[in-house]
């Protein structure tokens, strides 16, 4: 089934994480001098201010934040509400936005912040593997 | 002889991106801007972490993100070519008047490059643009309008105290209570709108669904608003006929510009903005006799509440629930009606003023259509704008004249 959803539109630094996510790995971007994660990716590293930065393969681990259940949605996610979205605190730092996978939108209460979660992805072209999040554990 | 900023600033530094003209690797806007601000900071010896005003014709909110800094006197004039000129003006006035030490100037534009790959954030006159890394990381997720982003905020805040969505249900059925001593409010009365008039907490709850927790209810209308202030020196002032409100102290901050980028979605920048305009007034919390707060969603008043030092964490709800900012309680809140049930346009932080300078000039608006009015008697009033997703701050303490 194609995929209808909004498809990013790839940025001309952000080769690395595209290029992994093609192939099951989410690459974050590091700062070589401070040795921190950030997300998103950036020119320059938001905690120490080094232009010093390399992309590493990350676990795919994480834990949820917060999240939301979407029931008034305009355009193409509209047809899948309600869903639930949510902040994950990745495993090597920083936070990274998603729709949450395995979770019933119609019992929020049963979602549990601070729940694990893993990263999948879903292809939605030729070359835009999208990363979701499943909830693994509590 | 000299005016007041003579000599109150300097320029002491001027660099540029890495790589200028037409290049042949095409550079993003935001690009541009930061490998300037890098080369800068490296020419000067002045850290980055150390900028605390920052001017740009861009979305500046993206810039600070971008570069992990949060200052405090956050400048976005973006009026074409002169826009920065007119920033090293408003620069020079921060400056002399002891607000910031260290402005930032900055510019990233890439029209070359621009046609092959769109500006790539940081753009004149835009936010976040569609190719910034920002965008290009969150917009698959199905997230809309504010609703859909400060619902995570609520659930964190639940999370956090132990709250229950219906002790926030309690601020829009307060905030509906005083649109309805308001025939301007777009809420005032069920002849007015059909929703219009007073509400119930249950109400509230009951009501439809947008983002869980957040239901209609919870959430400020979309409508439609004009409203303009003028600010004059002391001087003017004397020779008008219309009551002075003095402005004894303002501050403004952020936190990030992309929710994604919020640190505790419990808290947002008004404590720091907050705290400047209290030390600016020498007044405090304990002094204000009237809060107006941008109530986008029944949270964002009650978390705002908590940062303005008005209530414990956790407790802003409080004041609603026990009728505090009631009609007649001792720390009357959004006396118009607020974004909940007055009127919201889309940027709120306008009739914040209007409402604060008329509460504090006697003119707000009583014993129309025989109600017994708004007006209260309150001679100092906290204000205090909300901007993005939770991501920015101004707070102003206003006084009455005859304080």
């Amino acid at each position: 089934m194609a995929y209808e959803l909004p498809i990013p539109r790839r940025g001309i630094h952000t080769r690395p994480f595209w290029d992994g996510a093609k192939e099951g790995k989410l690459m974050l971007p590091r700062c070589i001098d401070c040795n921190r994660v950030h997300w998103y990716p950036r020119h320059i590293c938001p905690t120490c201010h080094s232009t010093n930065l390399e992309w590493i393969e990350g676990s795919g681990e994480g834990r949820i934040y917060t999240f939301a259940v979407q029931h008034m949605v305009f355009g193409p996610w509209s047809e899948h509400a309600p869903y639930v979205t949510a902040y994950i605190d990745l495993l090597e730092g920083d936070r990274m936005l998603t729709v949450l996978r395995g979770v019933d939108p119609e019992k929020p209460e049963a979602i549990g912040i601070g729940a694990q979660v893993r990263v999948e992805f879903e292809q939605a072209n030729d070359d835009t593997f999208i990363p979701y999040w499943r909830v693994v554990g509590a | 002889m000299p005016g007041q900023l003579y000599k109150s600033a300097a320029i002491v530094g001027a660099a540029e991106a890495n790589q200028i003209g037409f290049l042949e690797e095409p550079a993003t806007a935001l690009q541009l801007h930061i490998e300037a601000i890098k080369n800068l900071s490296d020419q000067t010896g002045i850290p980055i972490a150390k900028i605390d005003g920052v001017f740009s014709t861009g979305w500046s909110t993206e810039l600070c993100e971008h570069l992990g800094i949060t200052p405090k006197y956050i400048d976005t004039t973006a009026v074409g070519g002169c826009s920065f000129e007119m920033h090293v003006h408003h620069a020079a006035a921060a400056i002399y008047s002891g607000i910031i030490d260290i402005a930032l100037v900055s510019h990233g534009e890439n029209g070359h490059s621009a046609r092959k790959i769109g500006s790539g954030g940081g753009n004149y006159g835009r936010g976040a643009g569609n190719a910034s890394p920002s965008h290009e990381m969150t917009m698959a997720y199905g997230l809309g309008g504010a609703p859909s982003n400060y619902a995570h905020a609520m659930v964190r805040h639940m999370h956090r105290f132990g709250t229950k969505r219906e002790d926030y249900a309690h601020v829009a059925k307060v905030t509906r209570d005083w649109a309805t001593l308001n025939p301007r409010a777009a809420m005032y009365s069920k002849e007015k709108h059909p929703f219009g008039g007073p509400i119930t907490v249950e109400q509230v709850e009951e009501s439809r669904l947008i983002a869980w927790p957040l239901t209609i209810l919870h959430c400020c209308m979309v409508a439609d608003h004009g409203g303009a202030i003028f600010v004059v020196s002391p001087k003017i002032a004397a020779r008008l006929s219309t009551k002075p409100v003095w402005i004894a102290g303002a501050g403004e901050s952020m936190s990030h510009g992309n929710m994604m980028e919020m640190g505790d979605f419990t808290k947002t920048s008004a404590d720091k903005s907050a705290e400047a305009a209290y030390t600016m007034a020498g007044l405090g919390p304990a002094d204000m006799e009237l809060a107006e707060i941008y109530d986008s969603f029944t949270i964002t008043a009650a978390m705002t509440a908590e940062m303005l030092g008005l209530a414990k964490p956790g407790e802003g709800h409080l004041l609603w629930k026990d009728g505090h900012a009631a009609p007649g309680g001792r720390l009357p809140i959004n006396t118009n009606g607020g974004g909940l049930s007055f009127n919201h346009s889309g940027m709120y932080g306008m009739p914040l003023l209007i409402e604060a300078y008329r509460q504090l000039s006697g003119t707000a608006e009583d014993g129309v259509n025989g109600d017994k009015g708004k007006q209260t008697n309150a001679r100092t009033c906290v204000v205090n704008g909300t901007g993005g997703s939770l991501s920015t701050t101004g707070t102003l303490v206003l006084i009455s004249d005859d304080d």
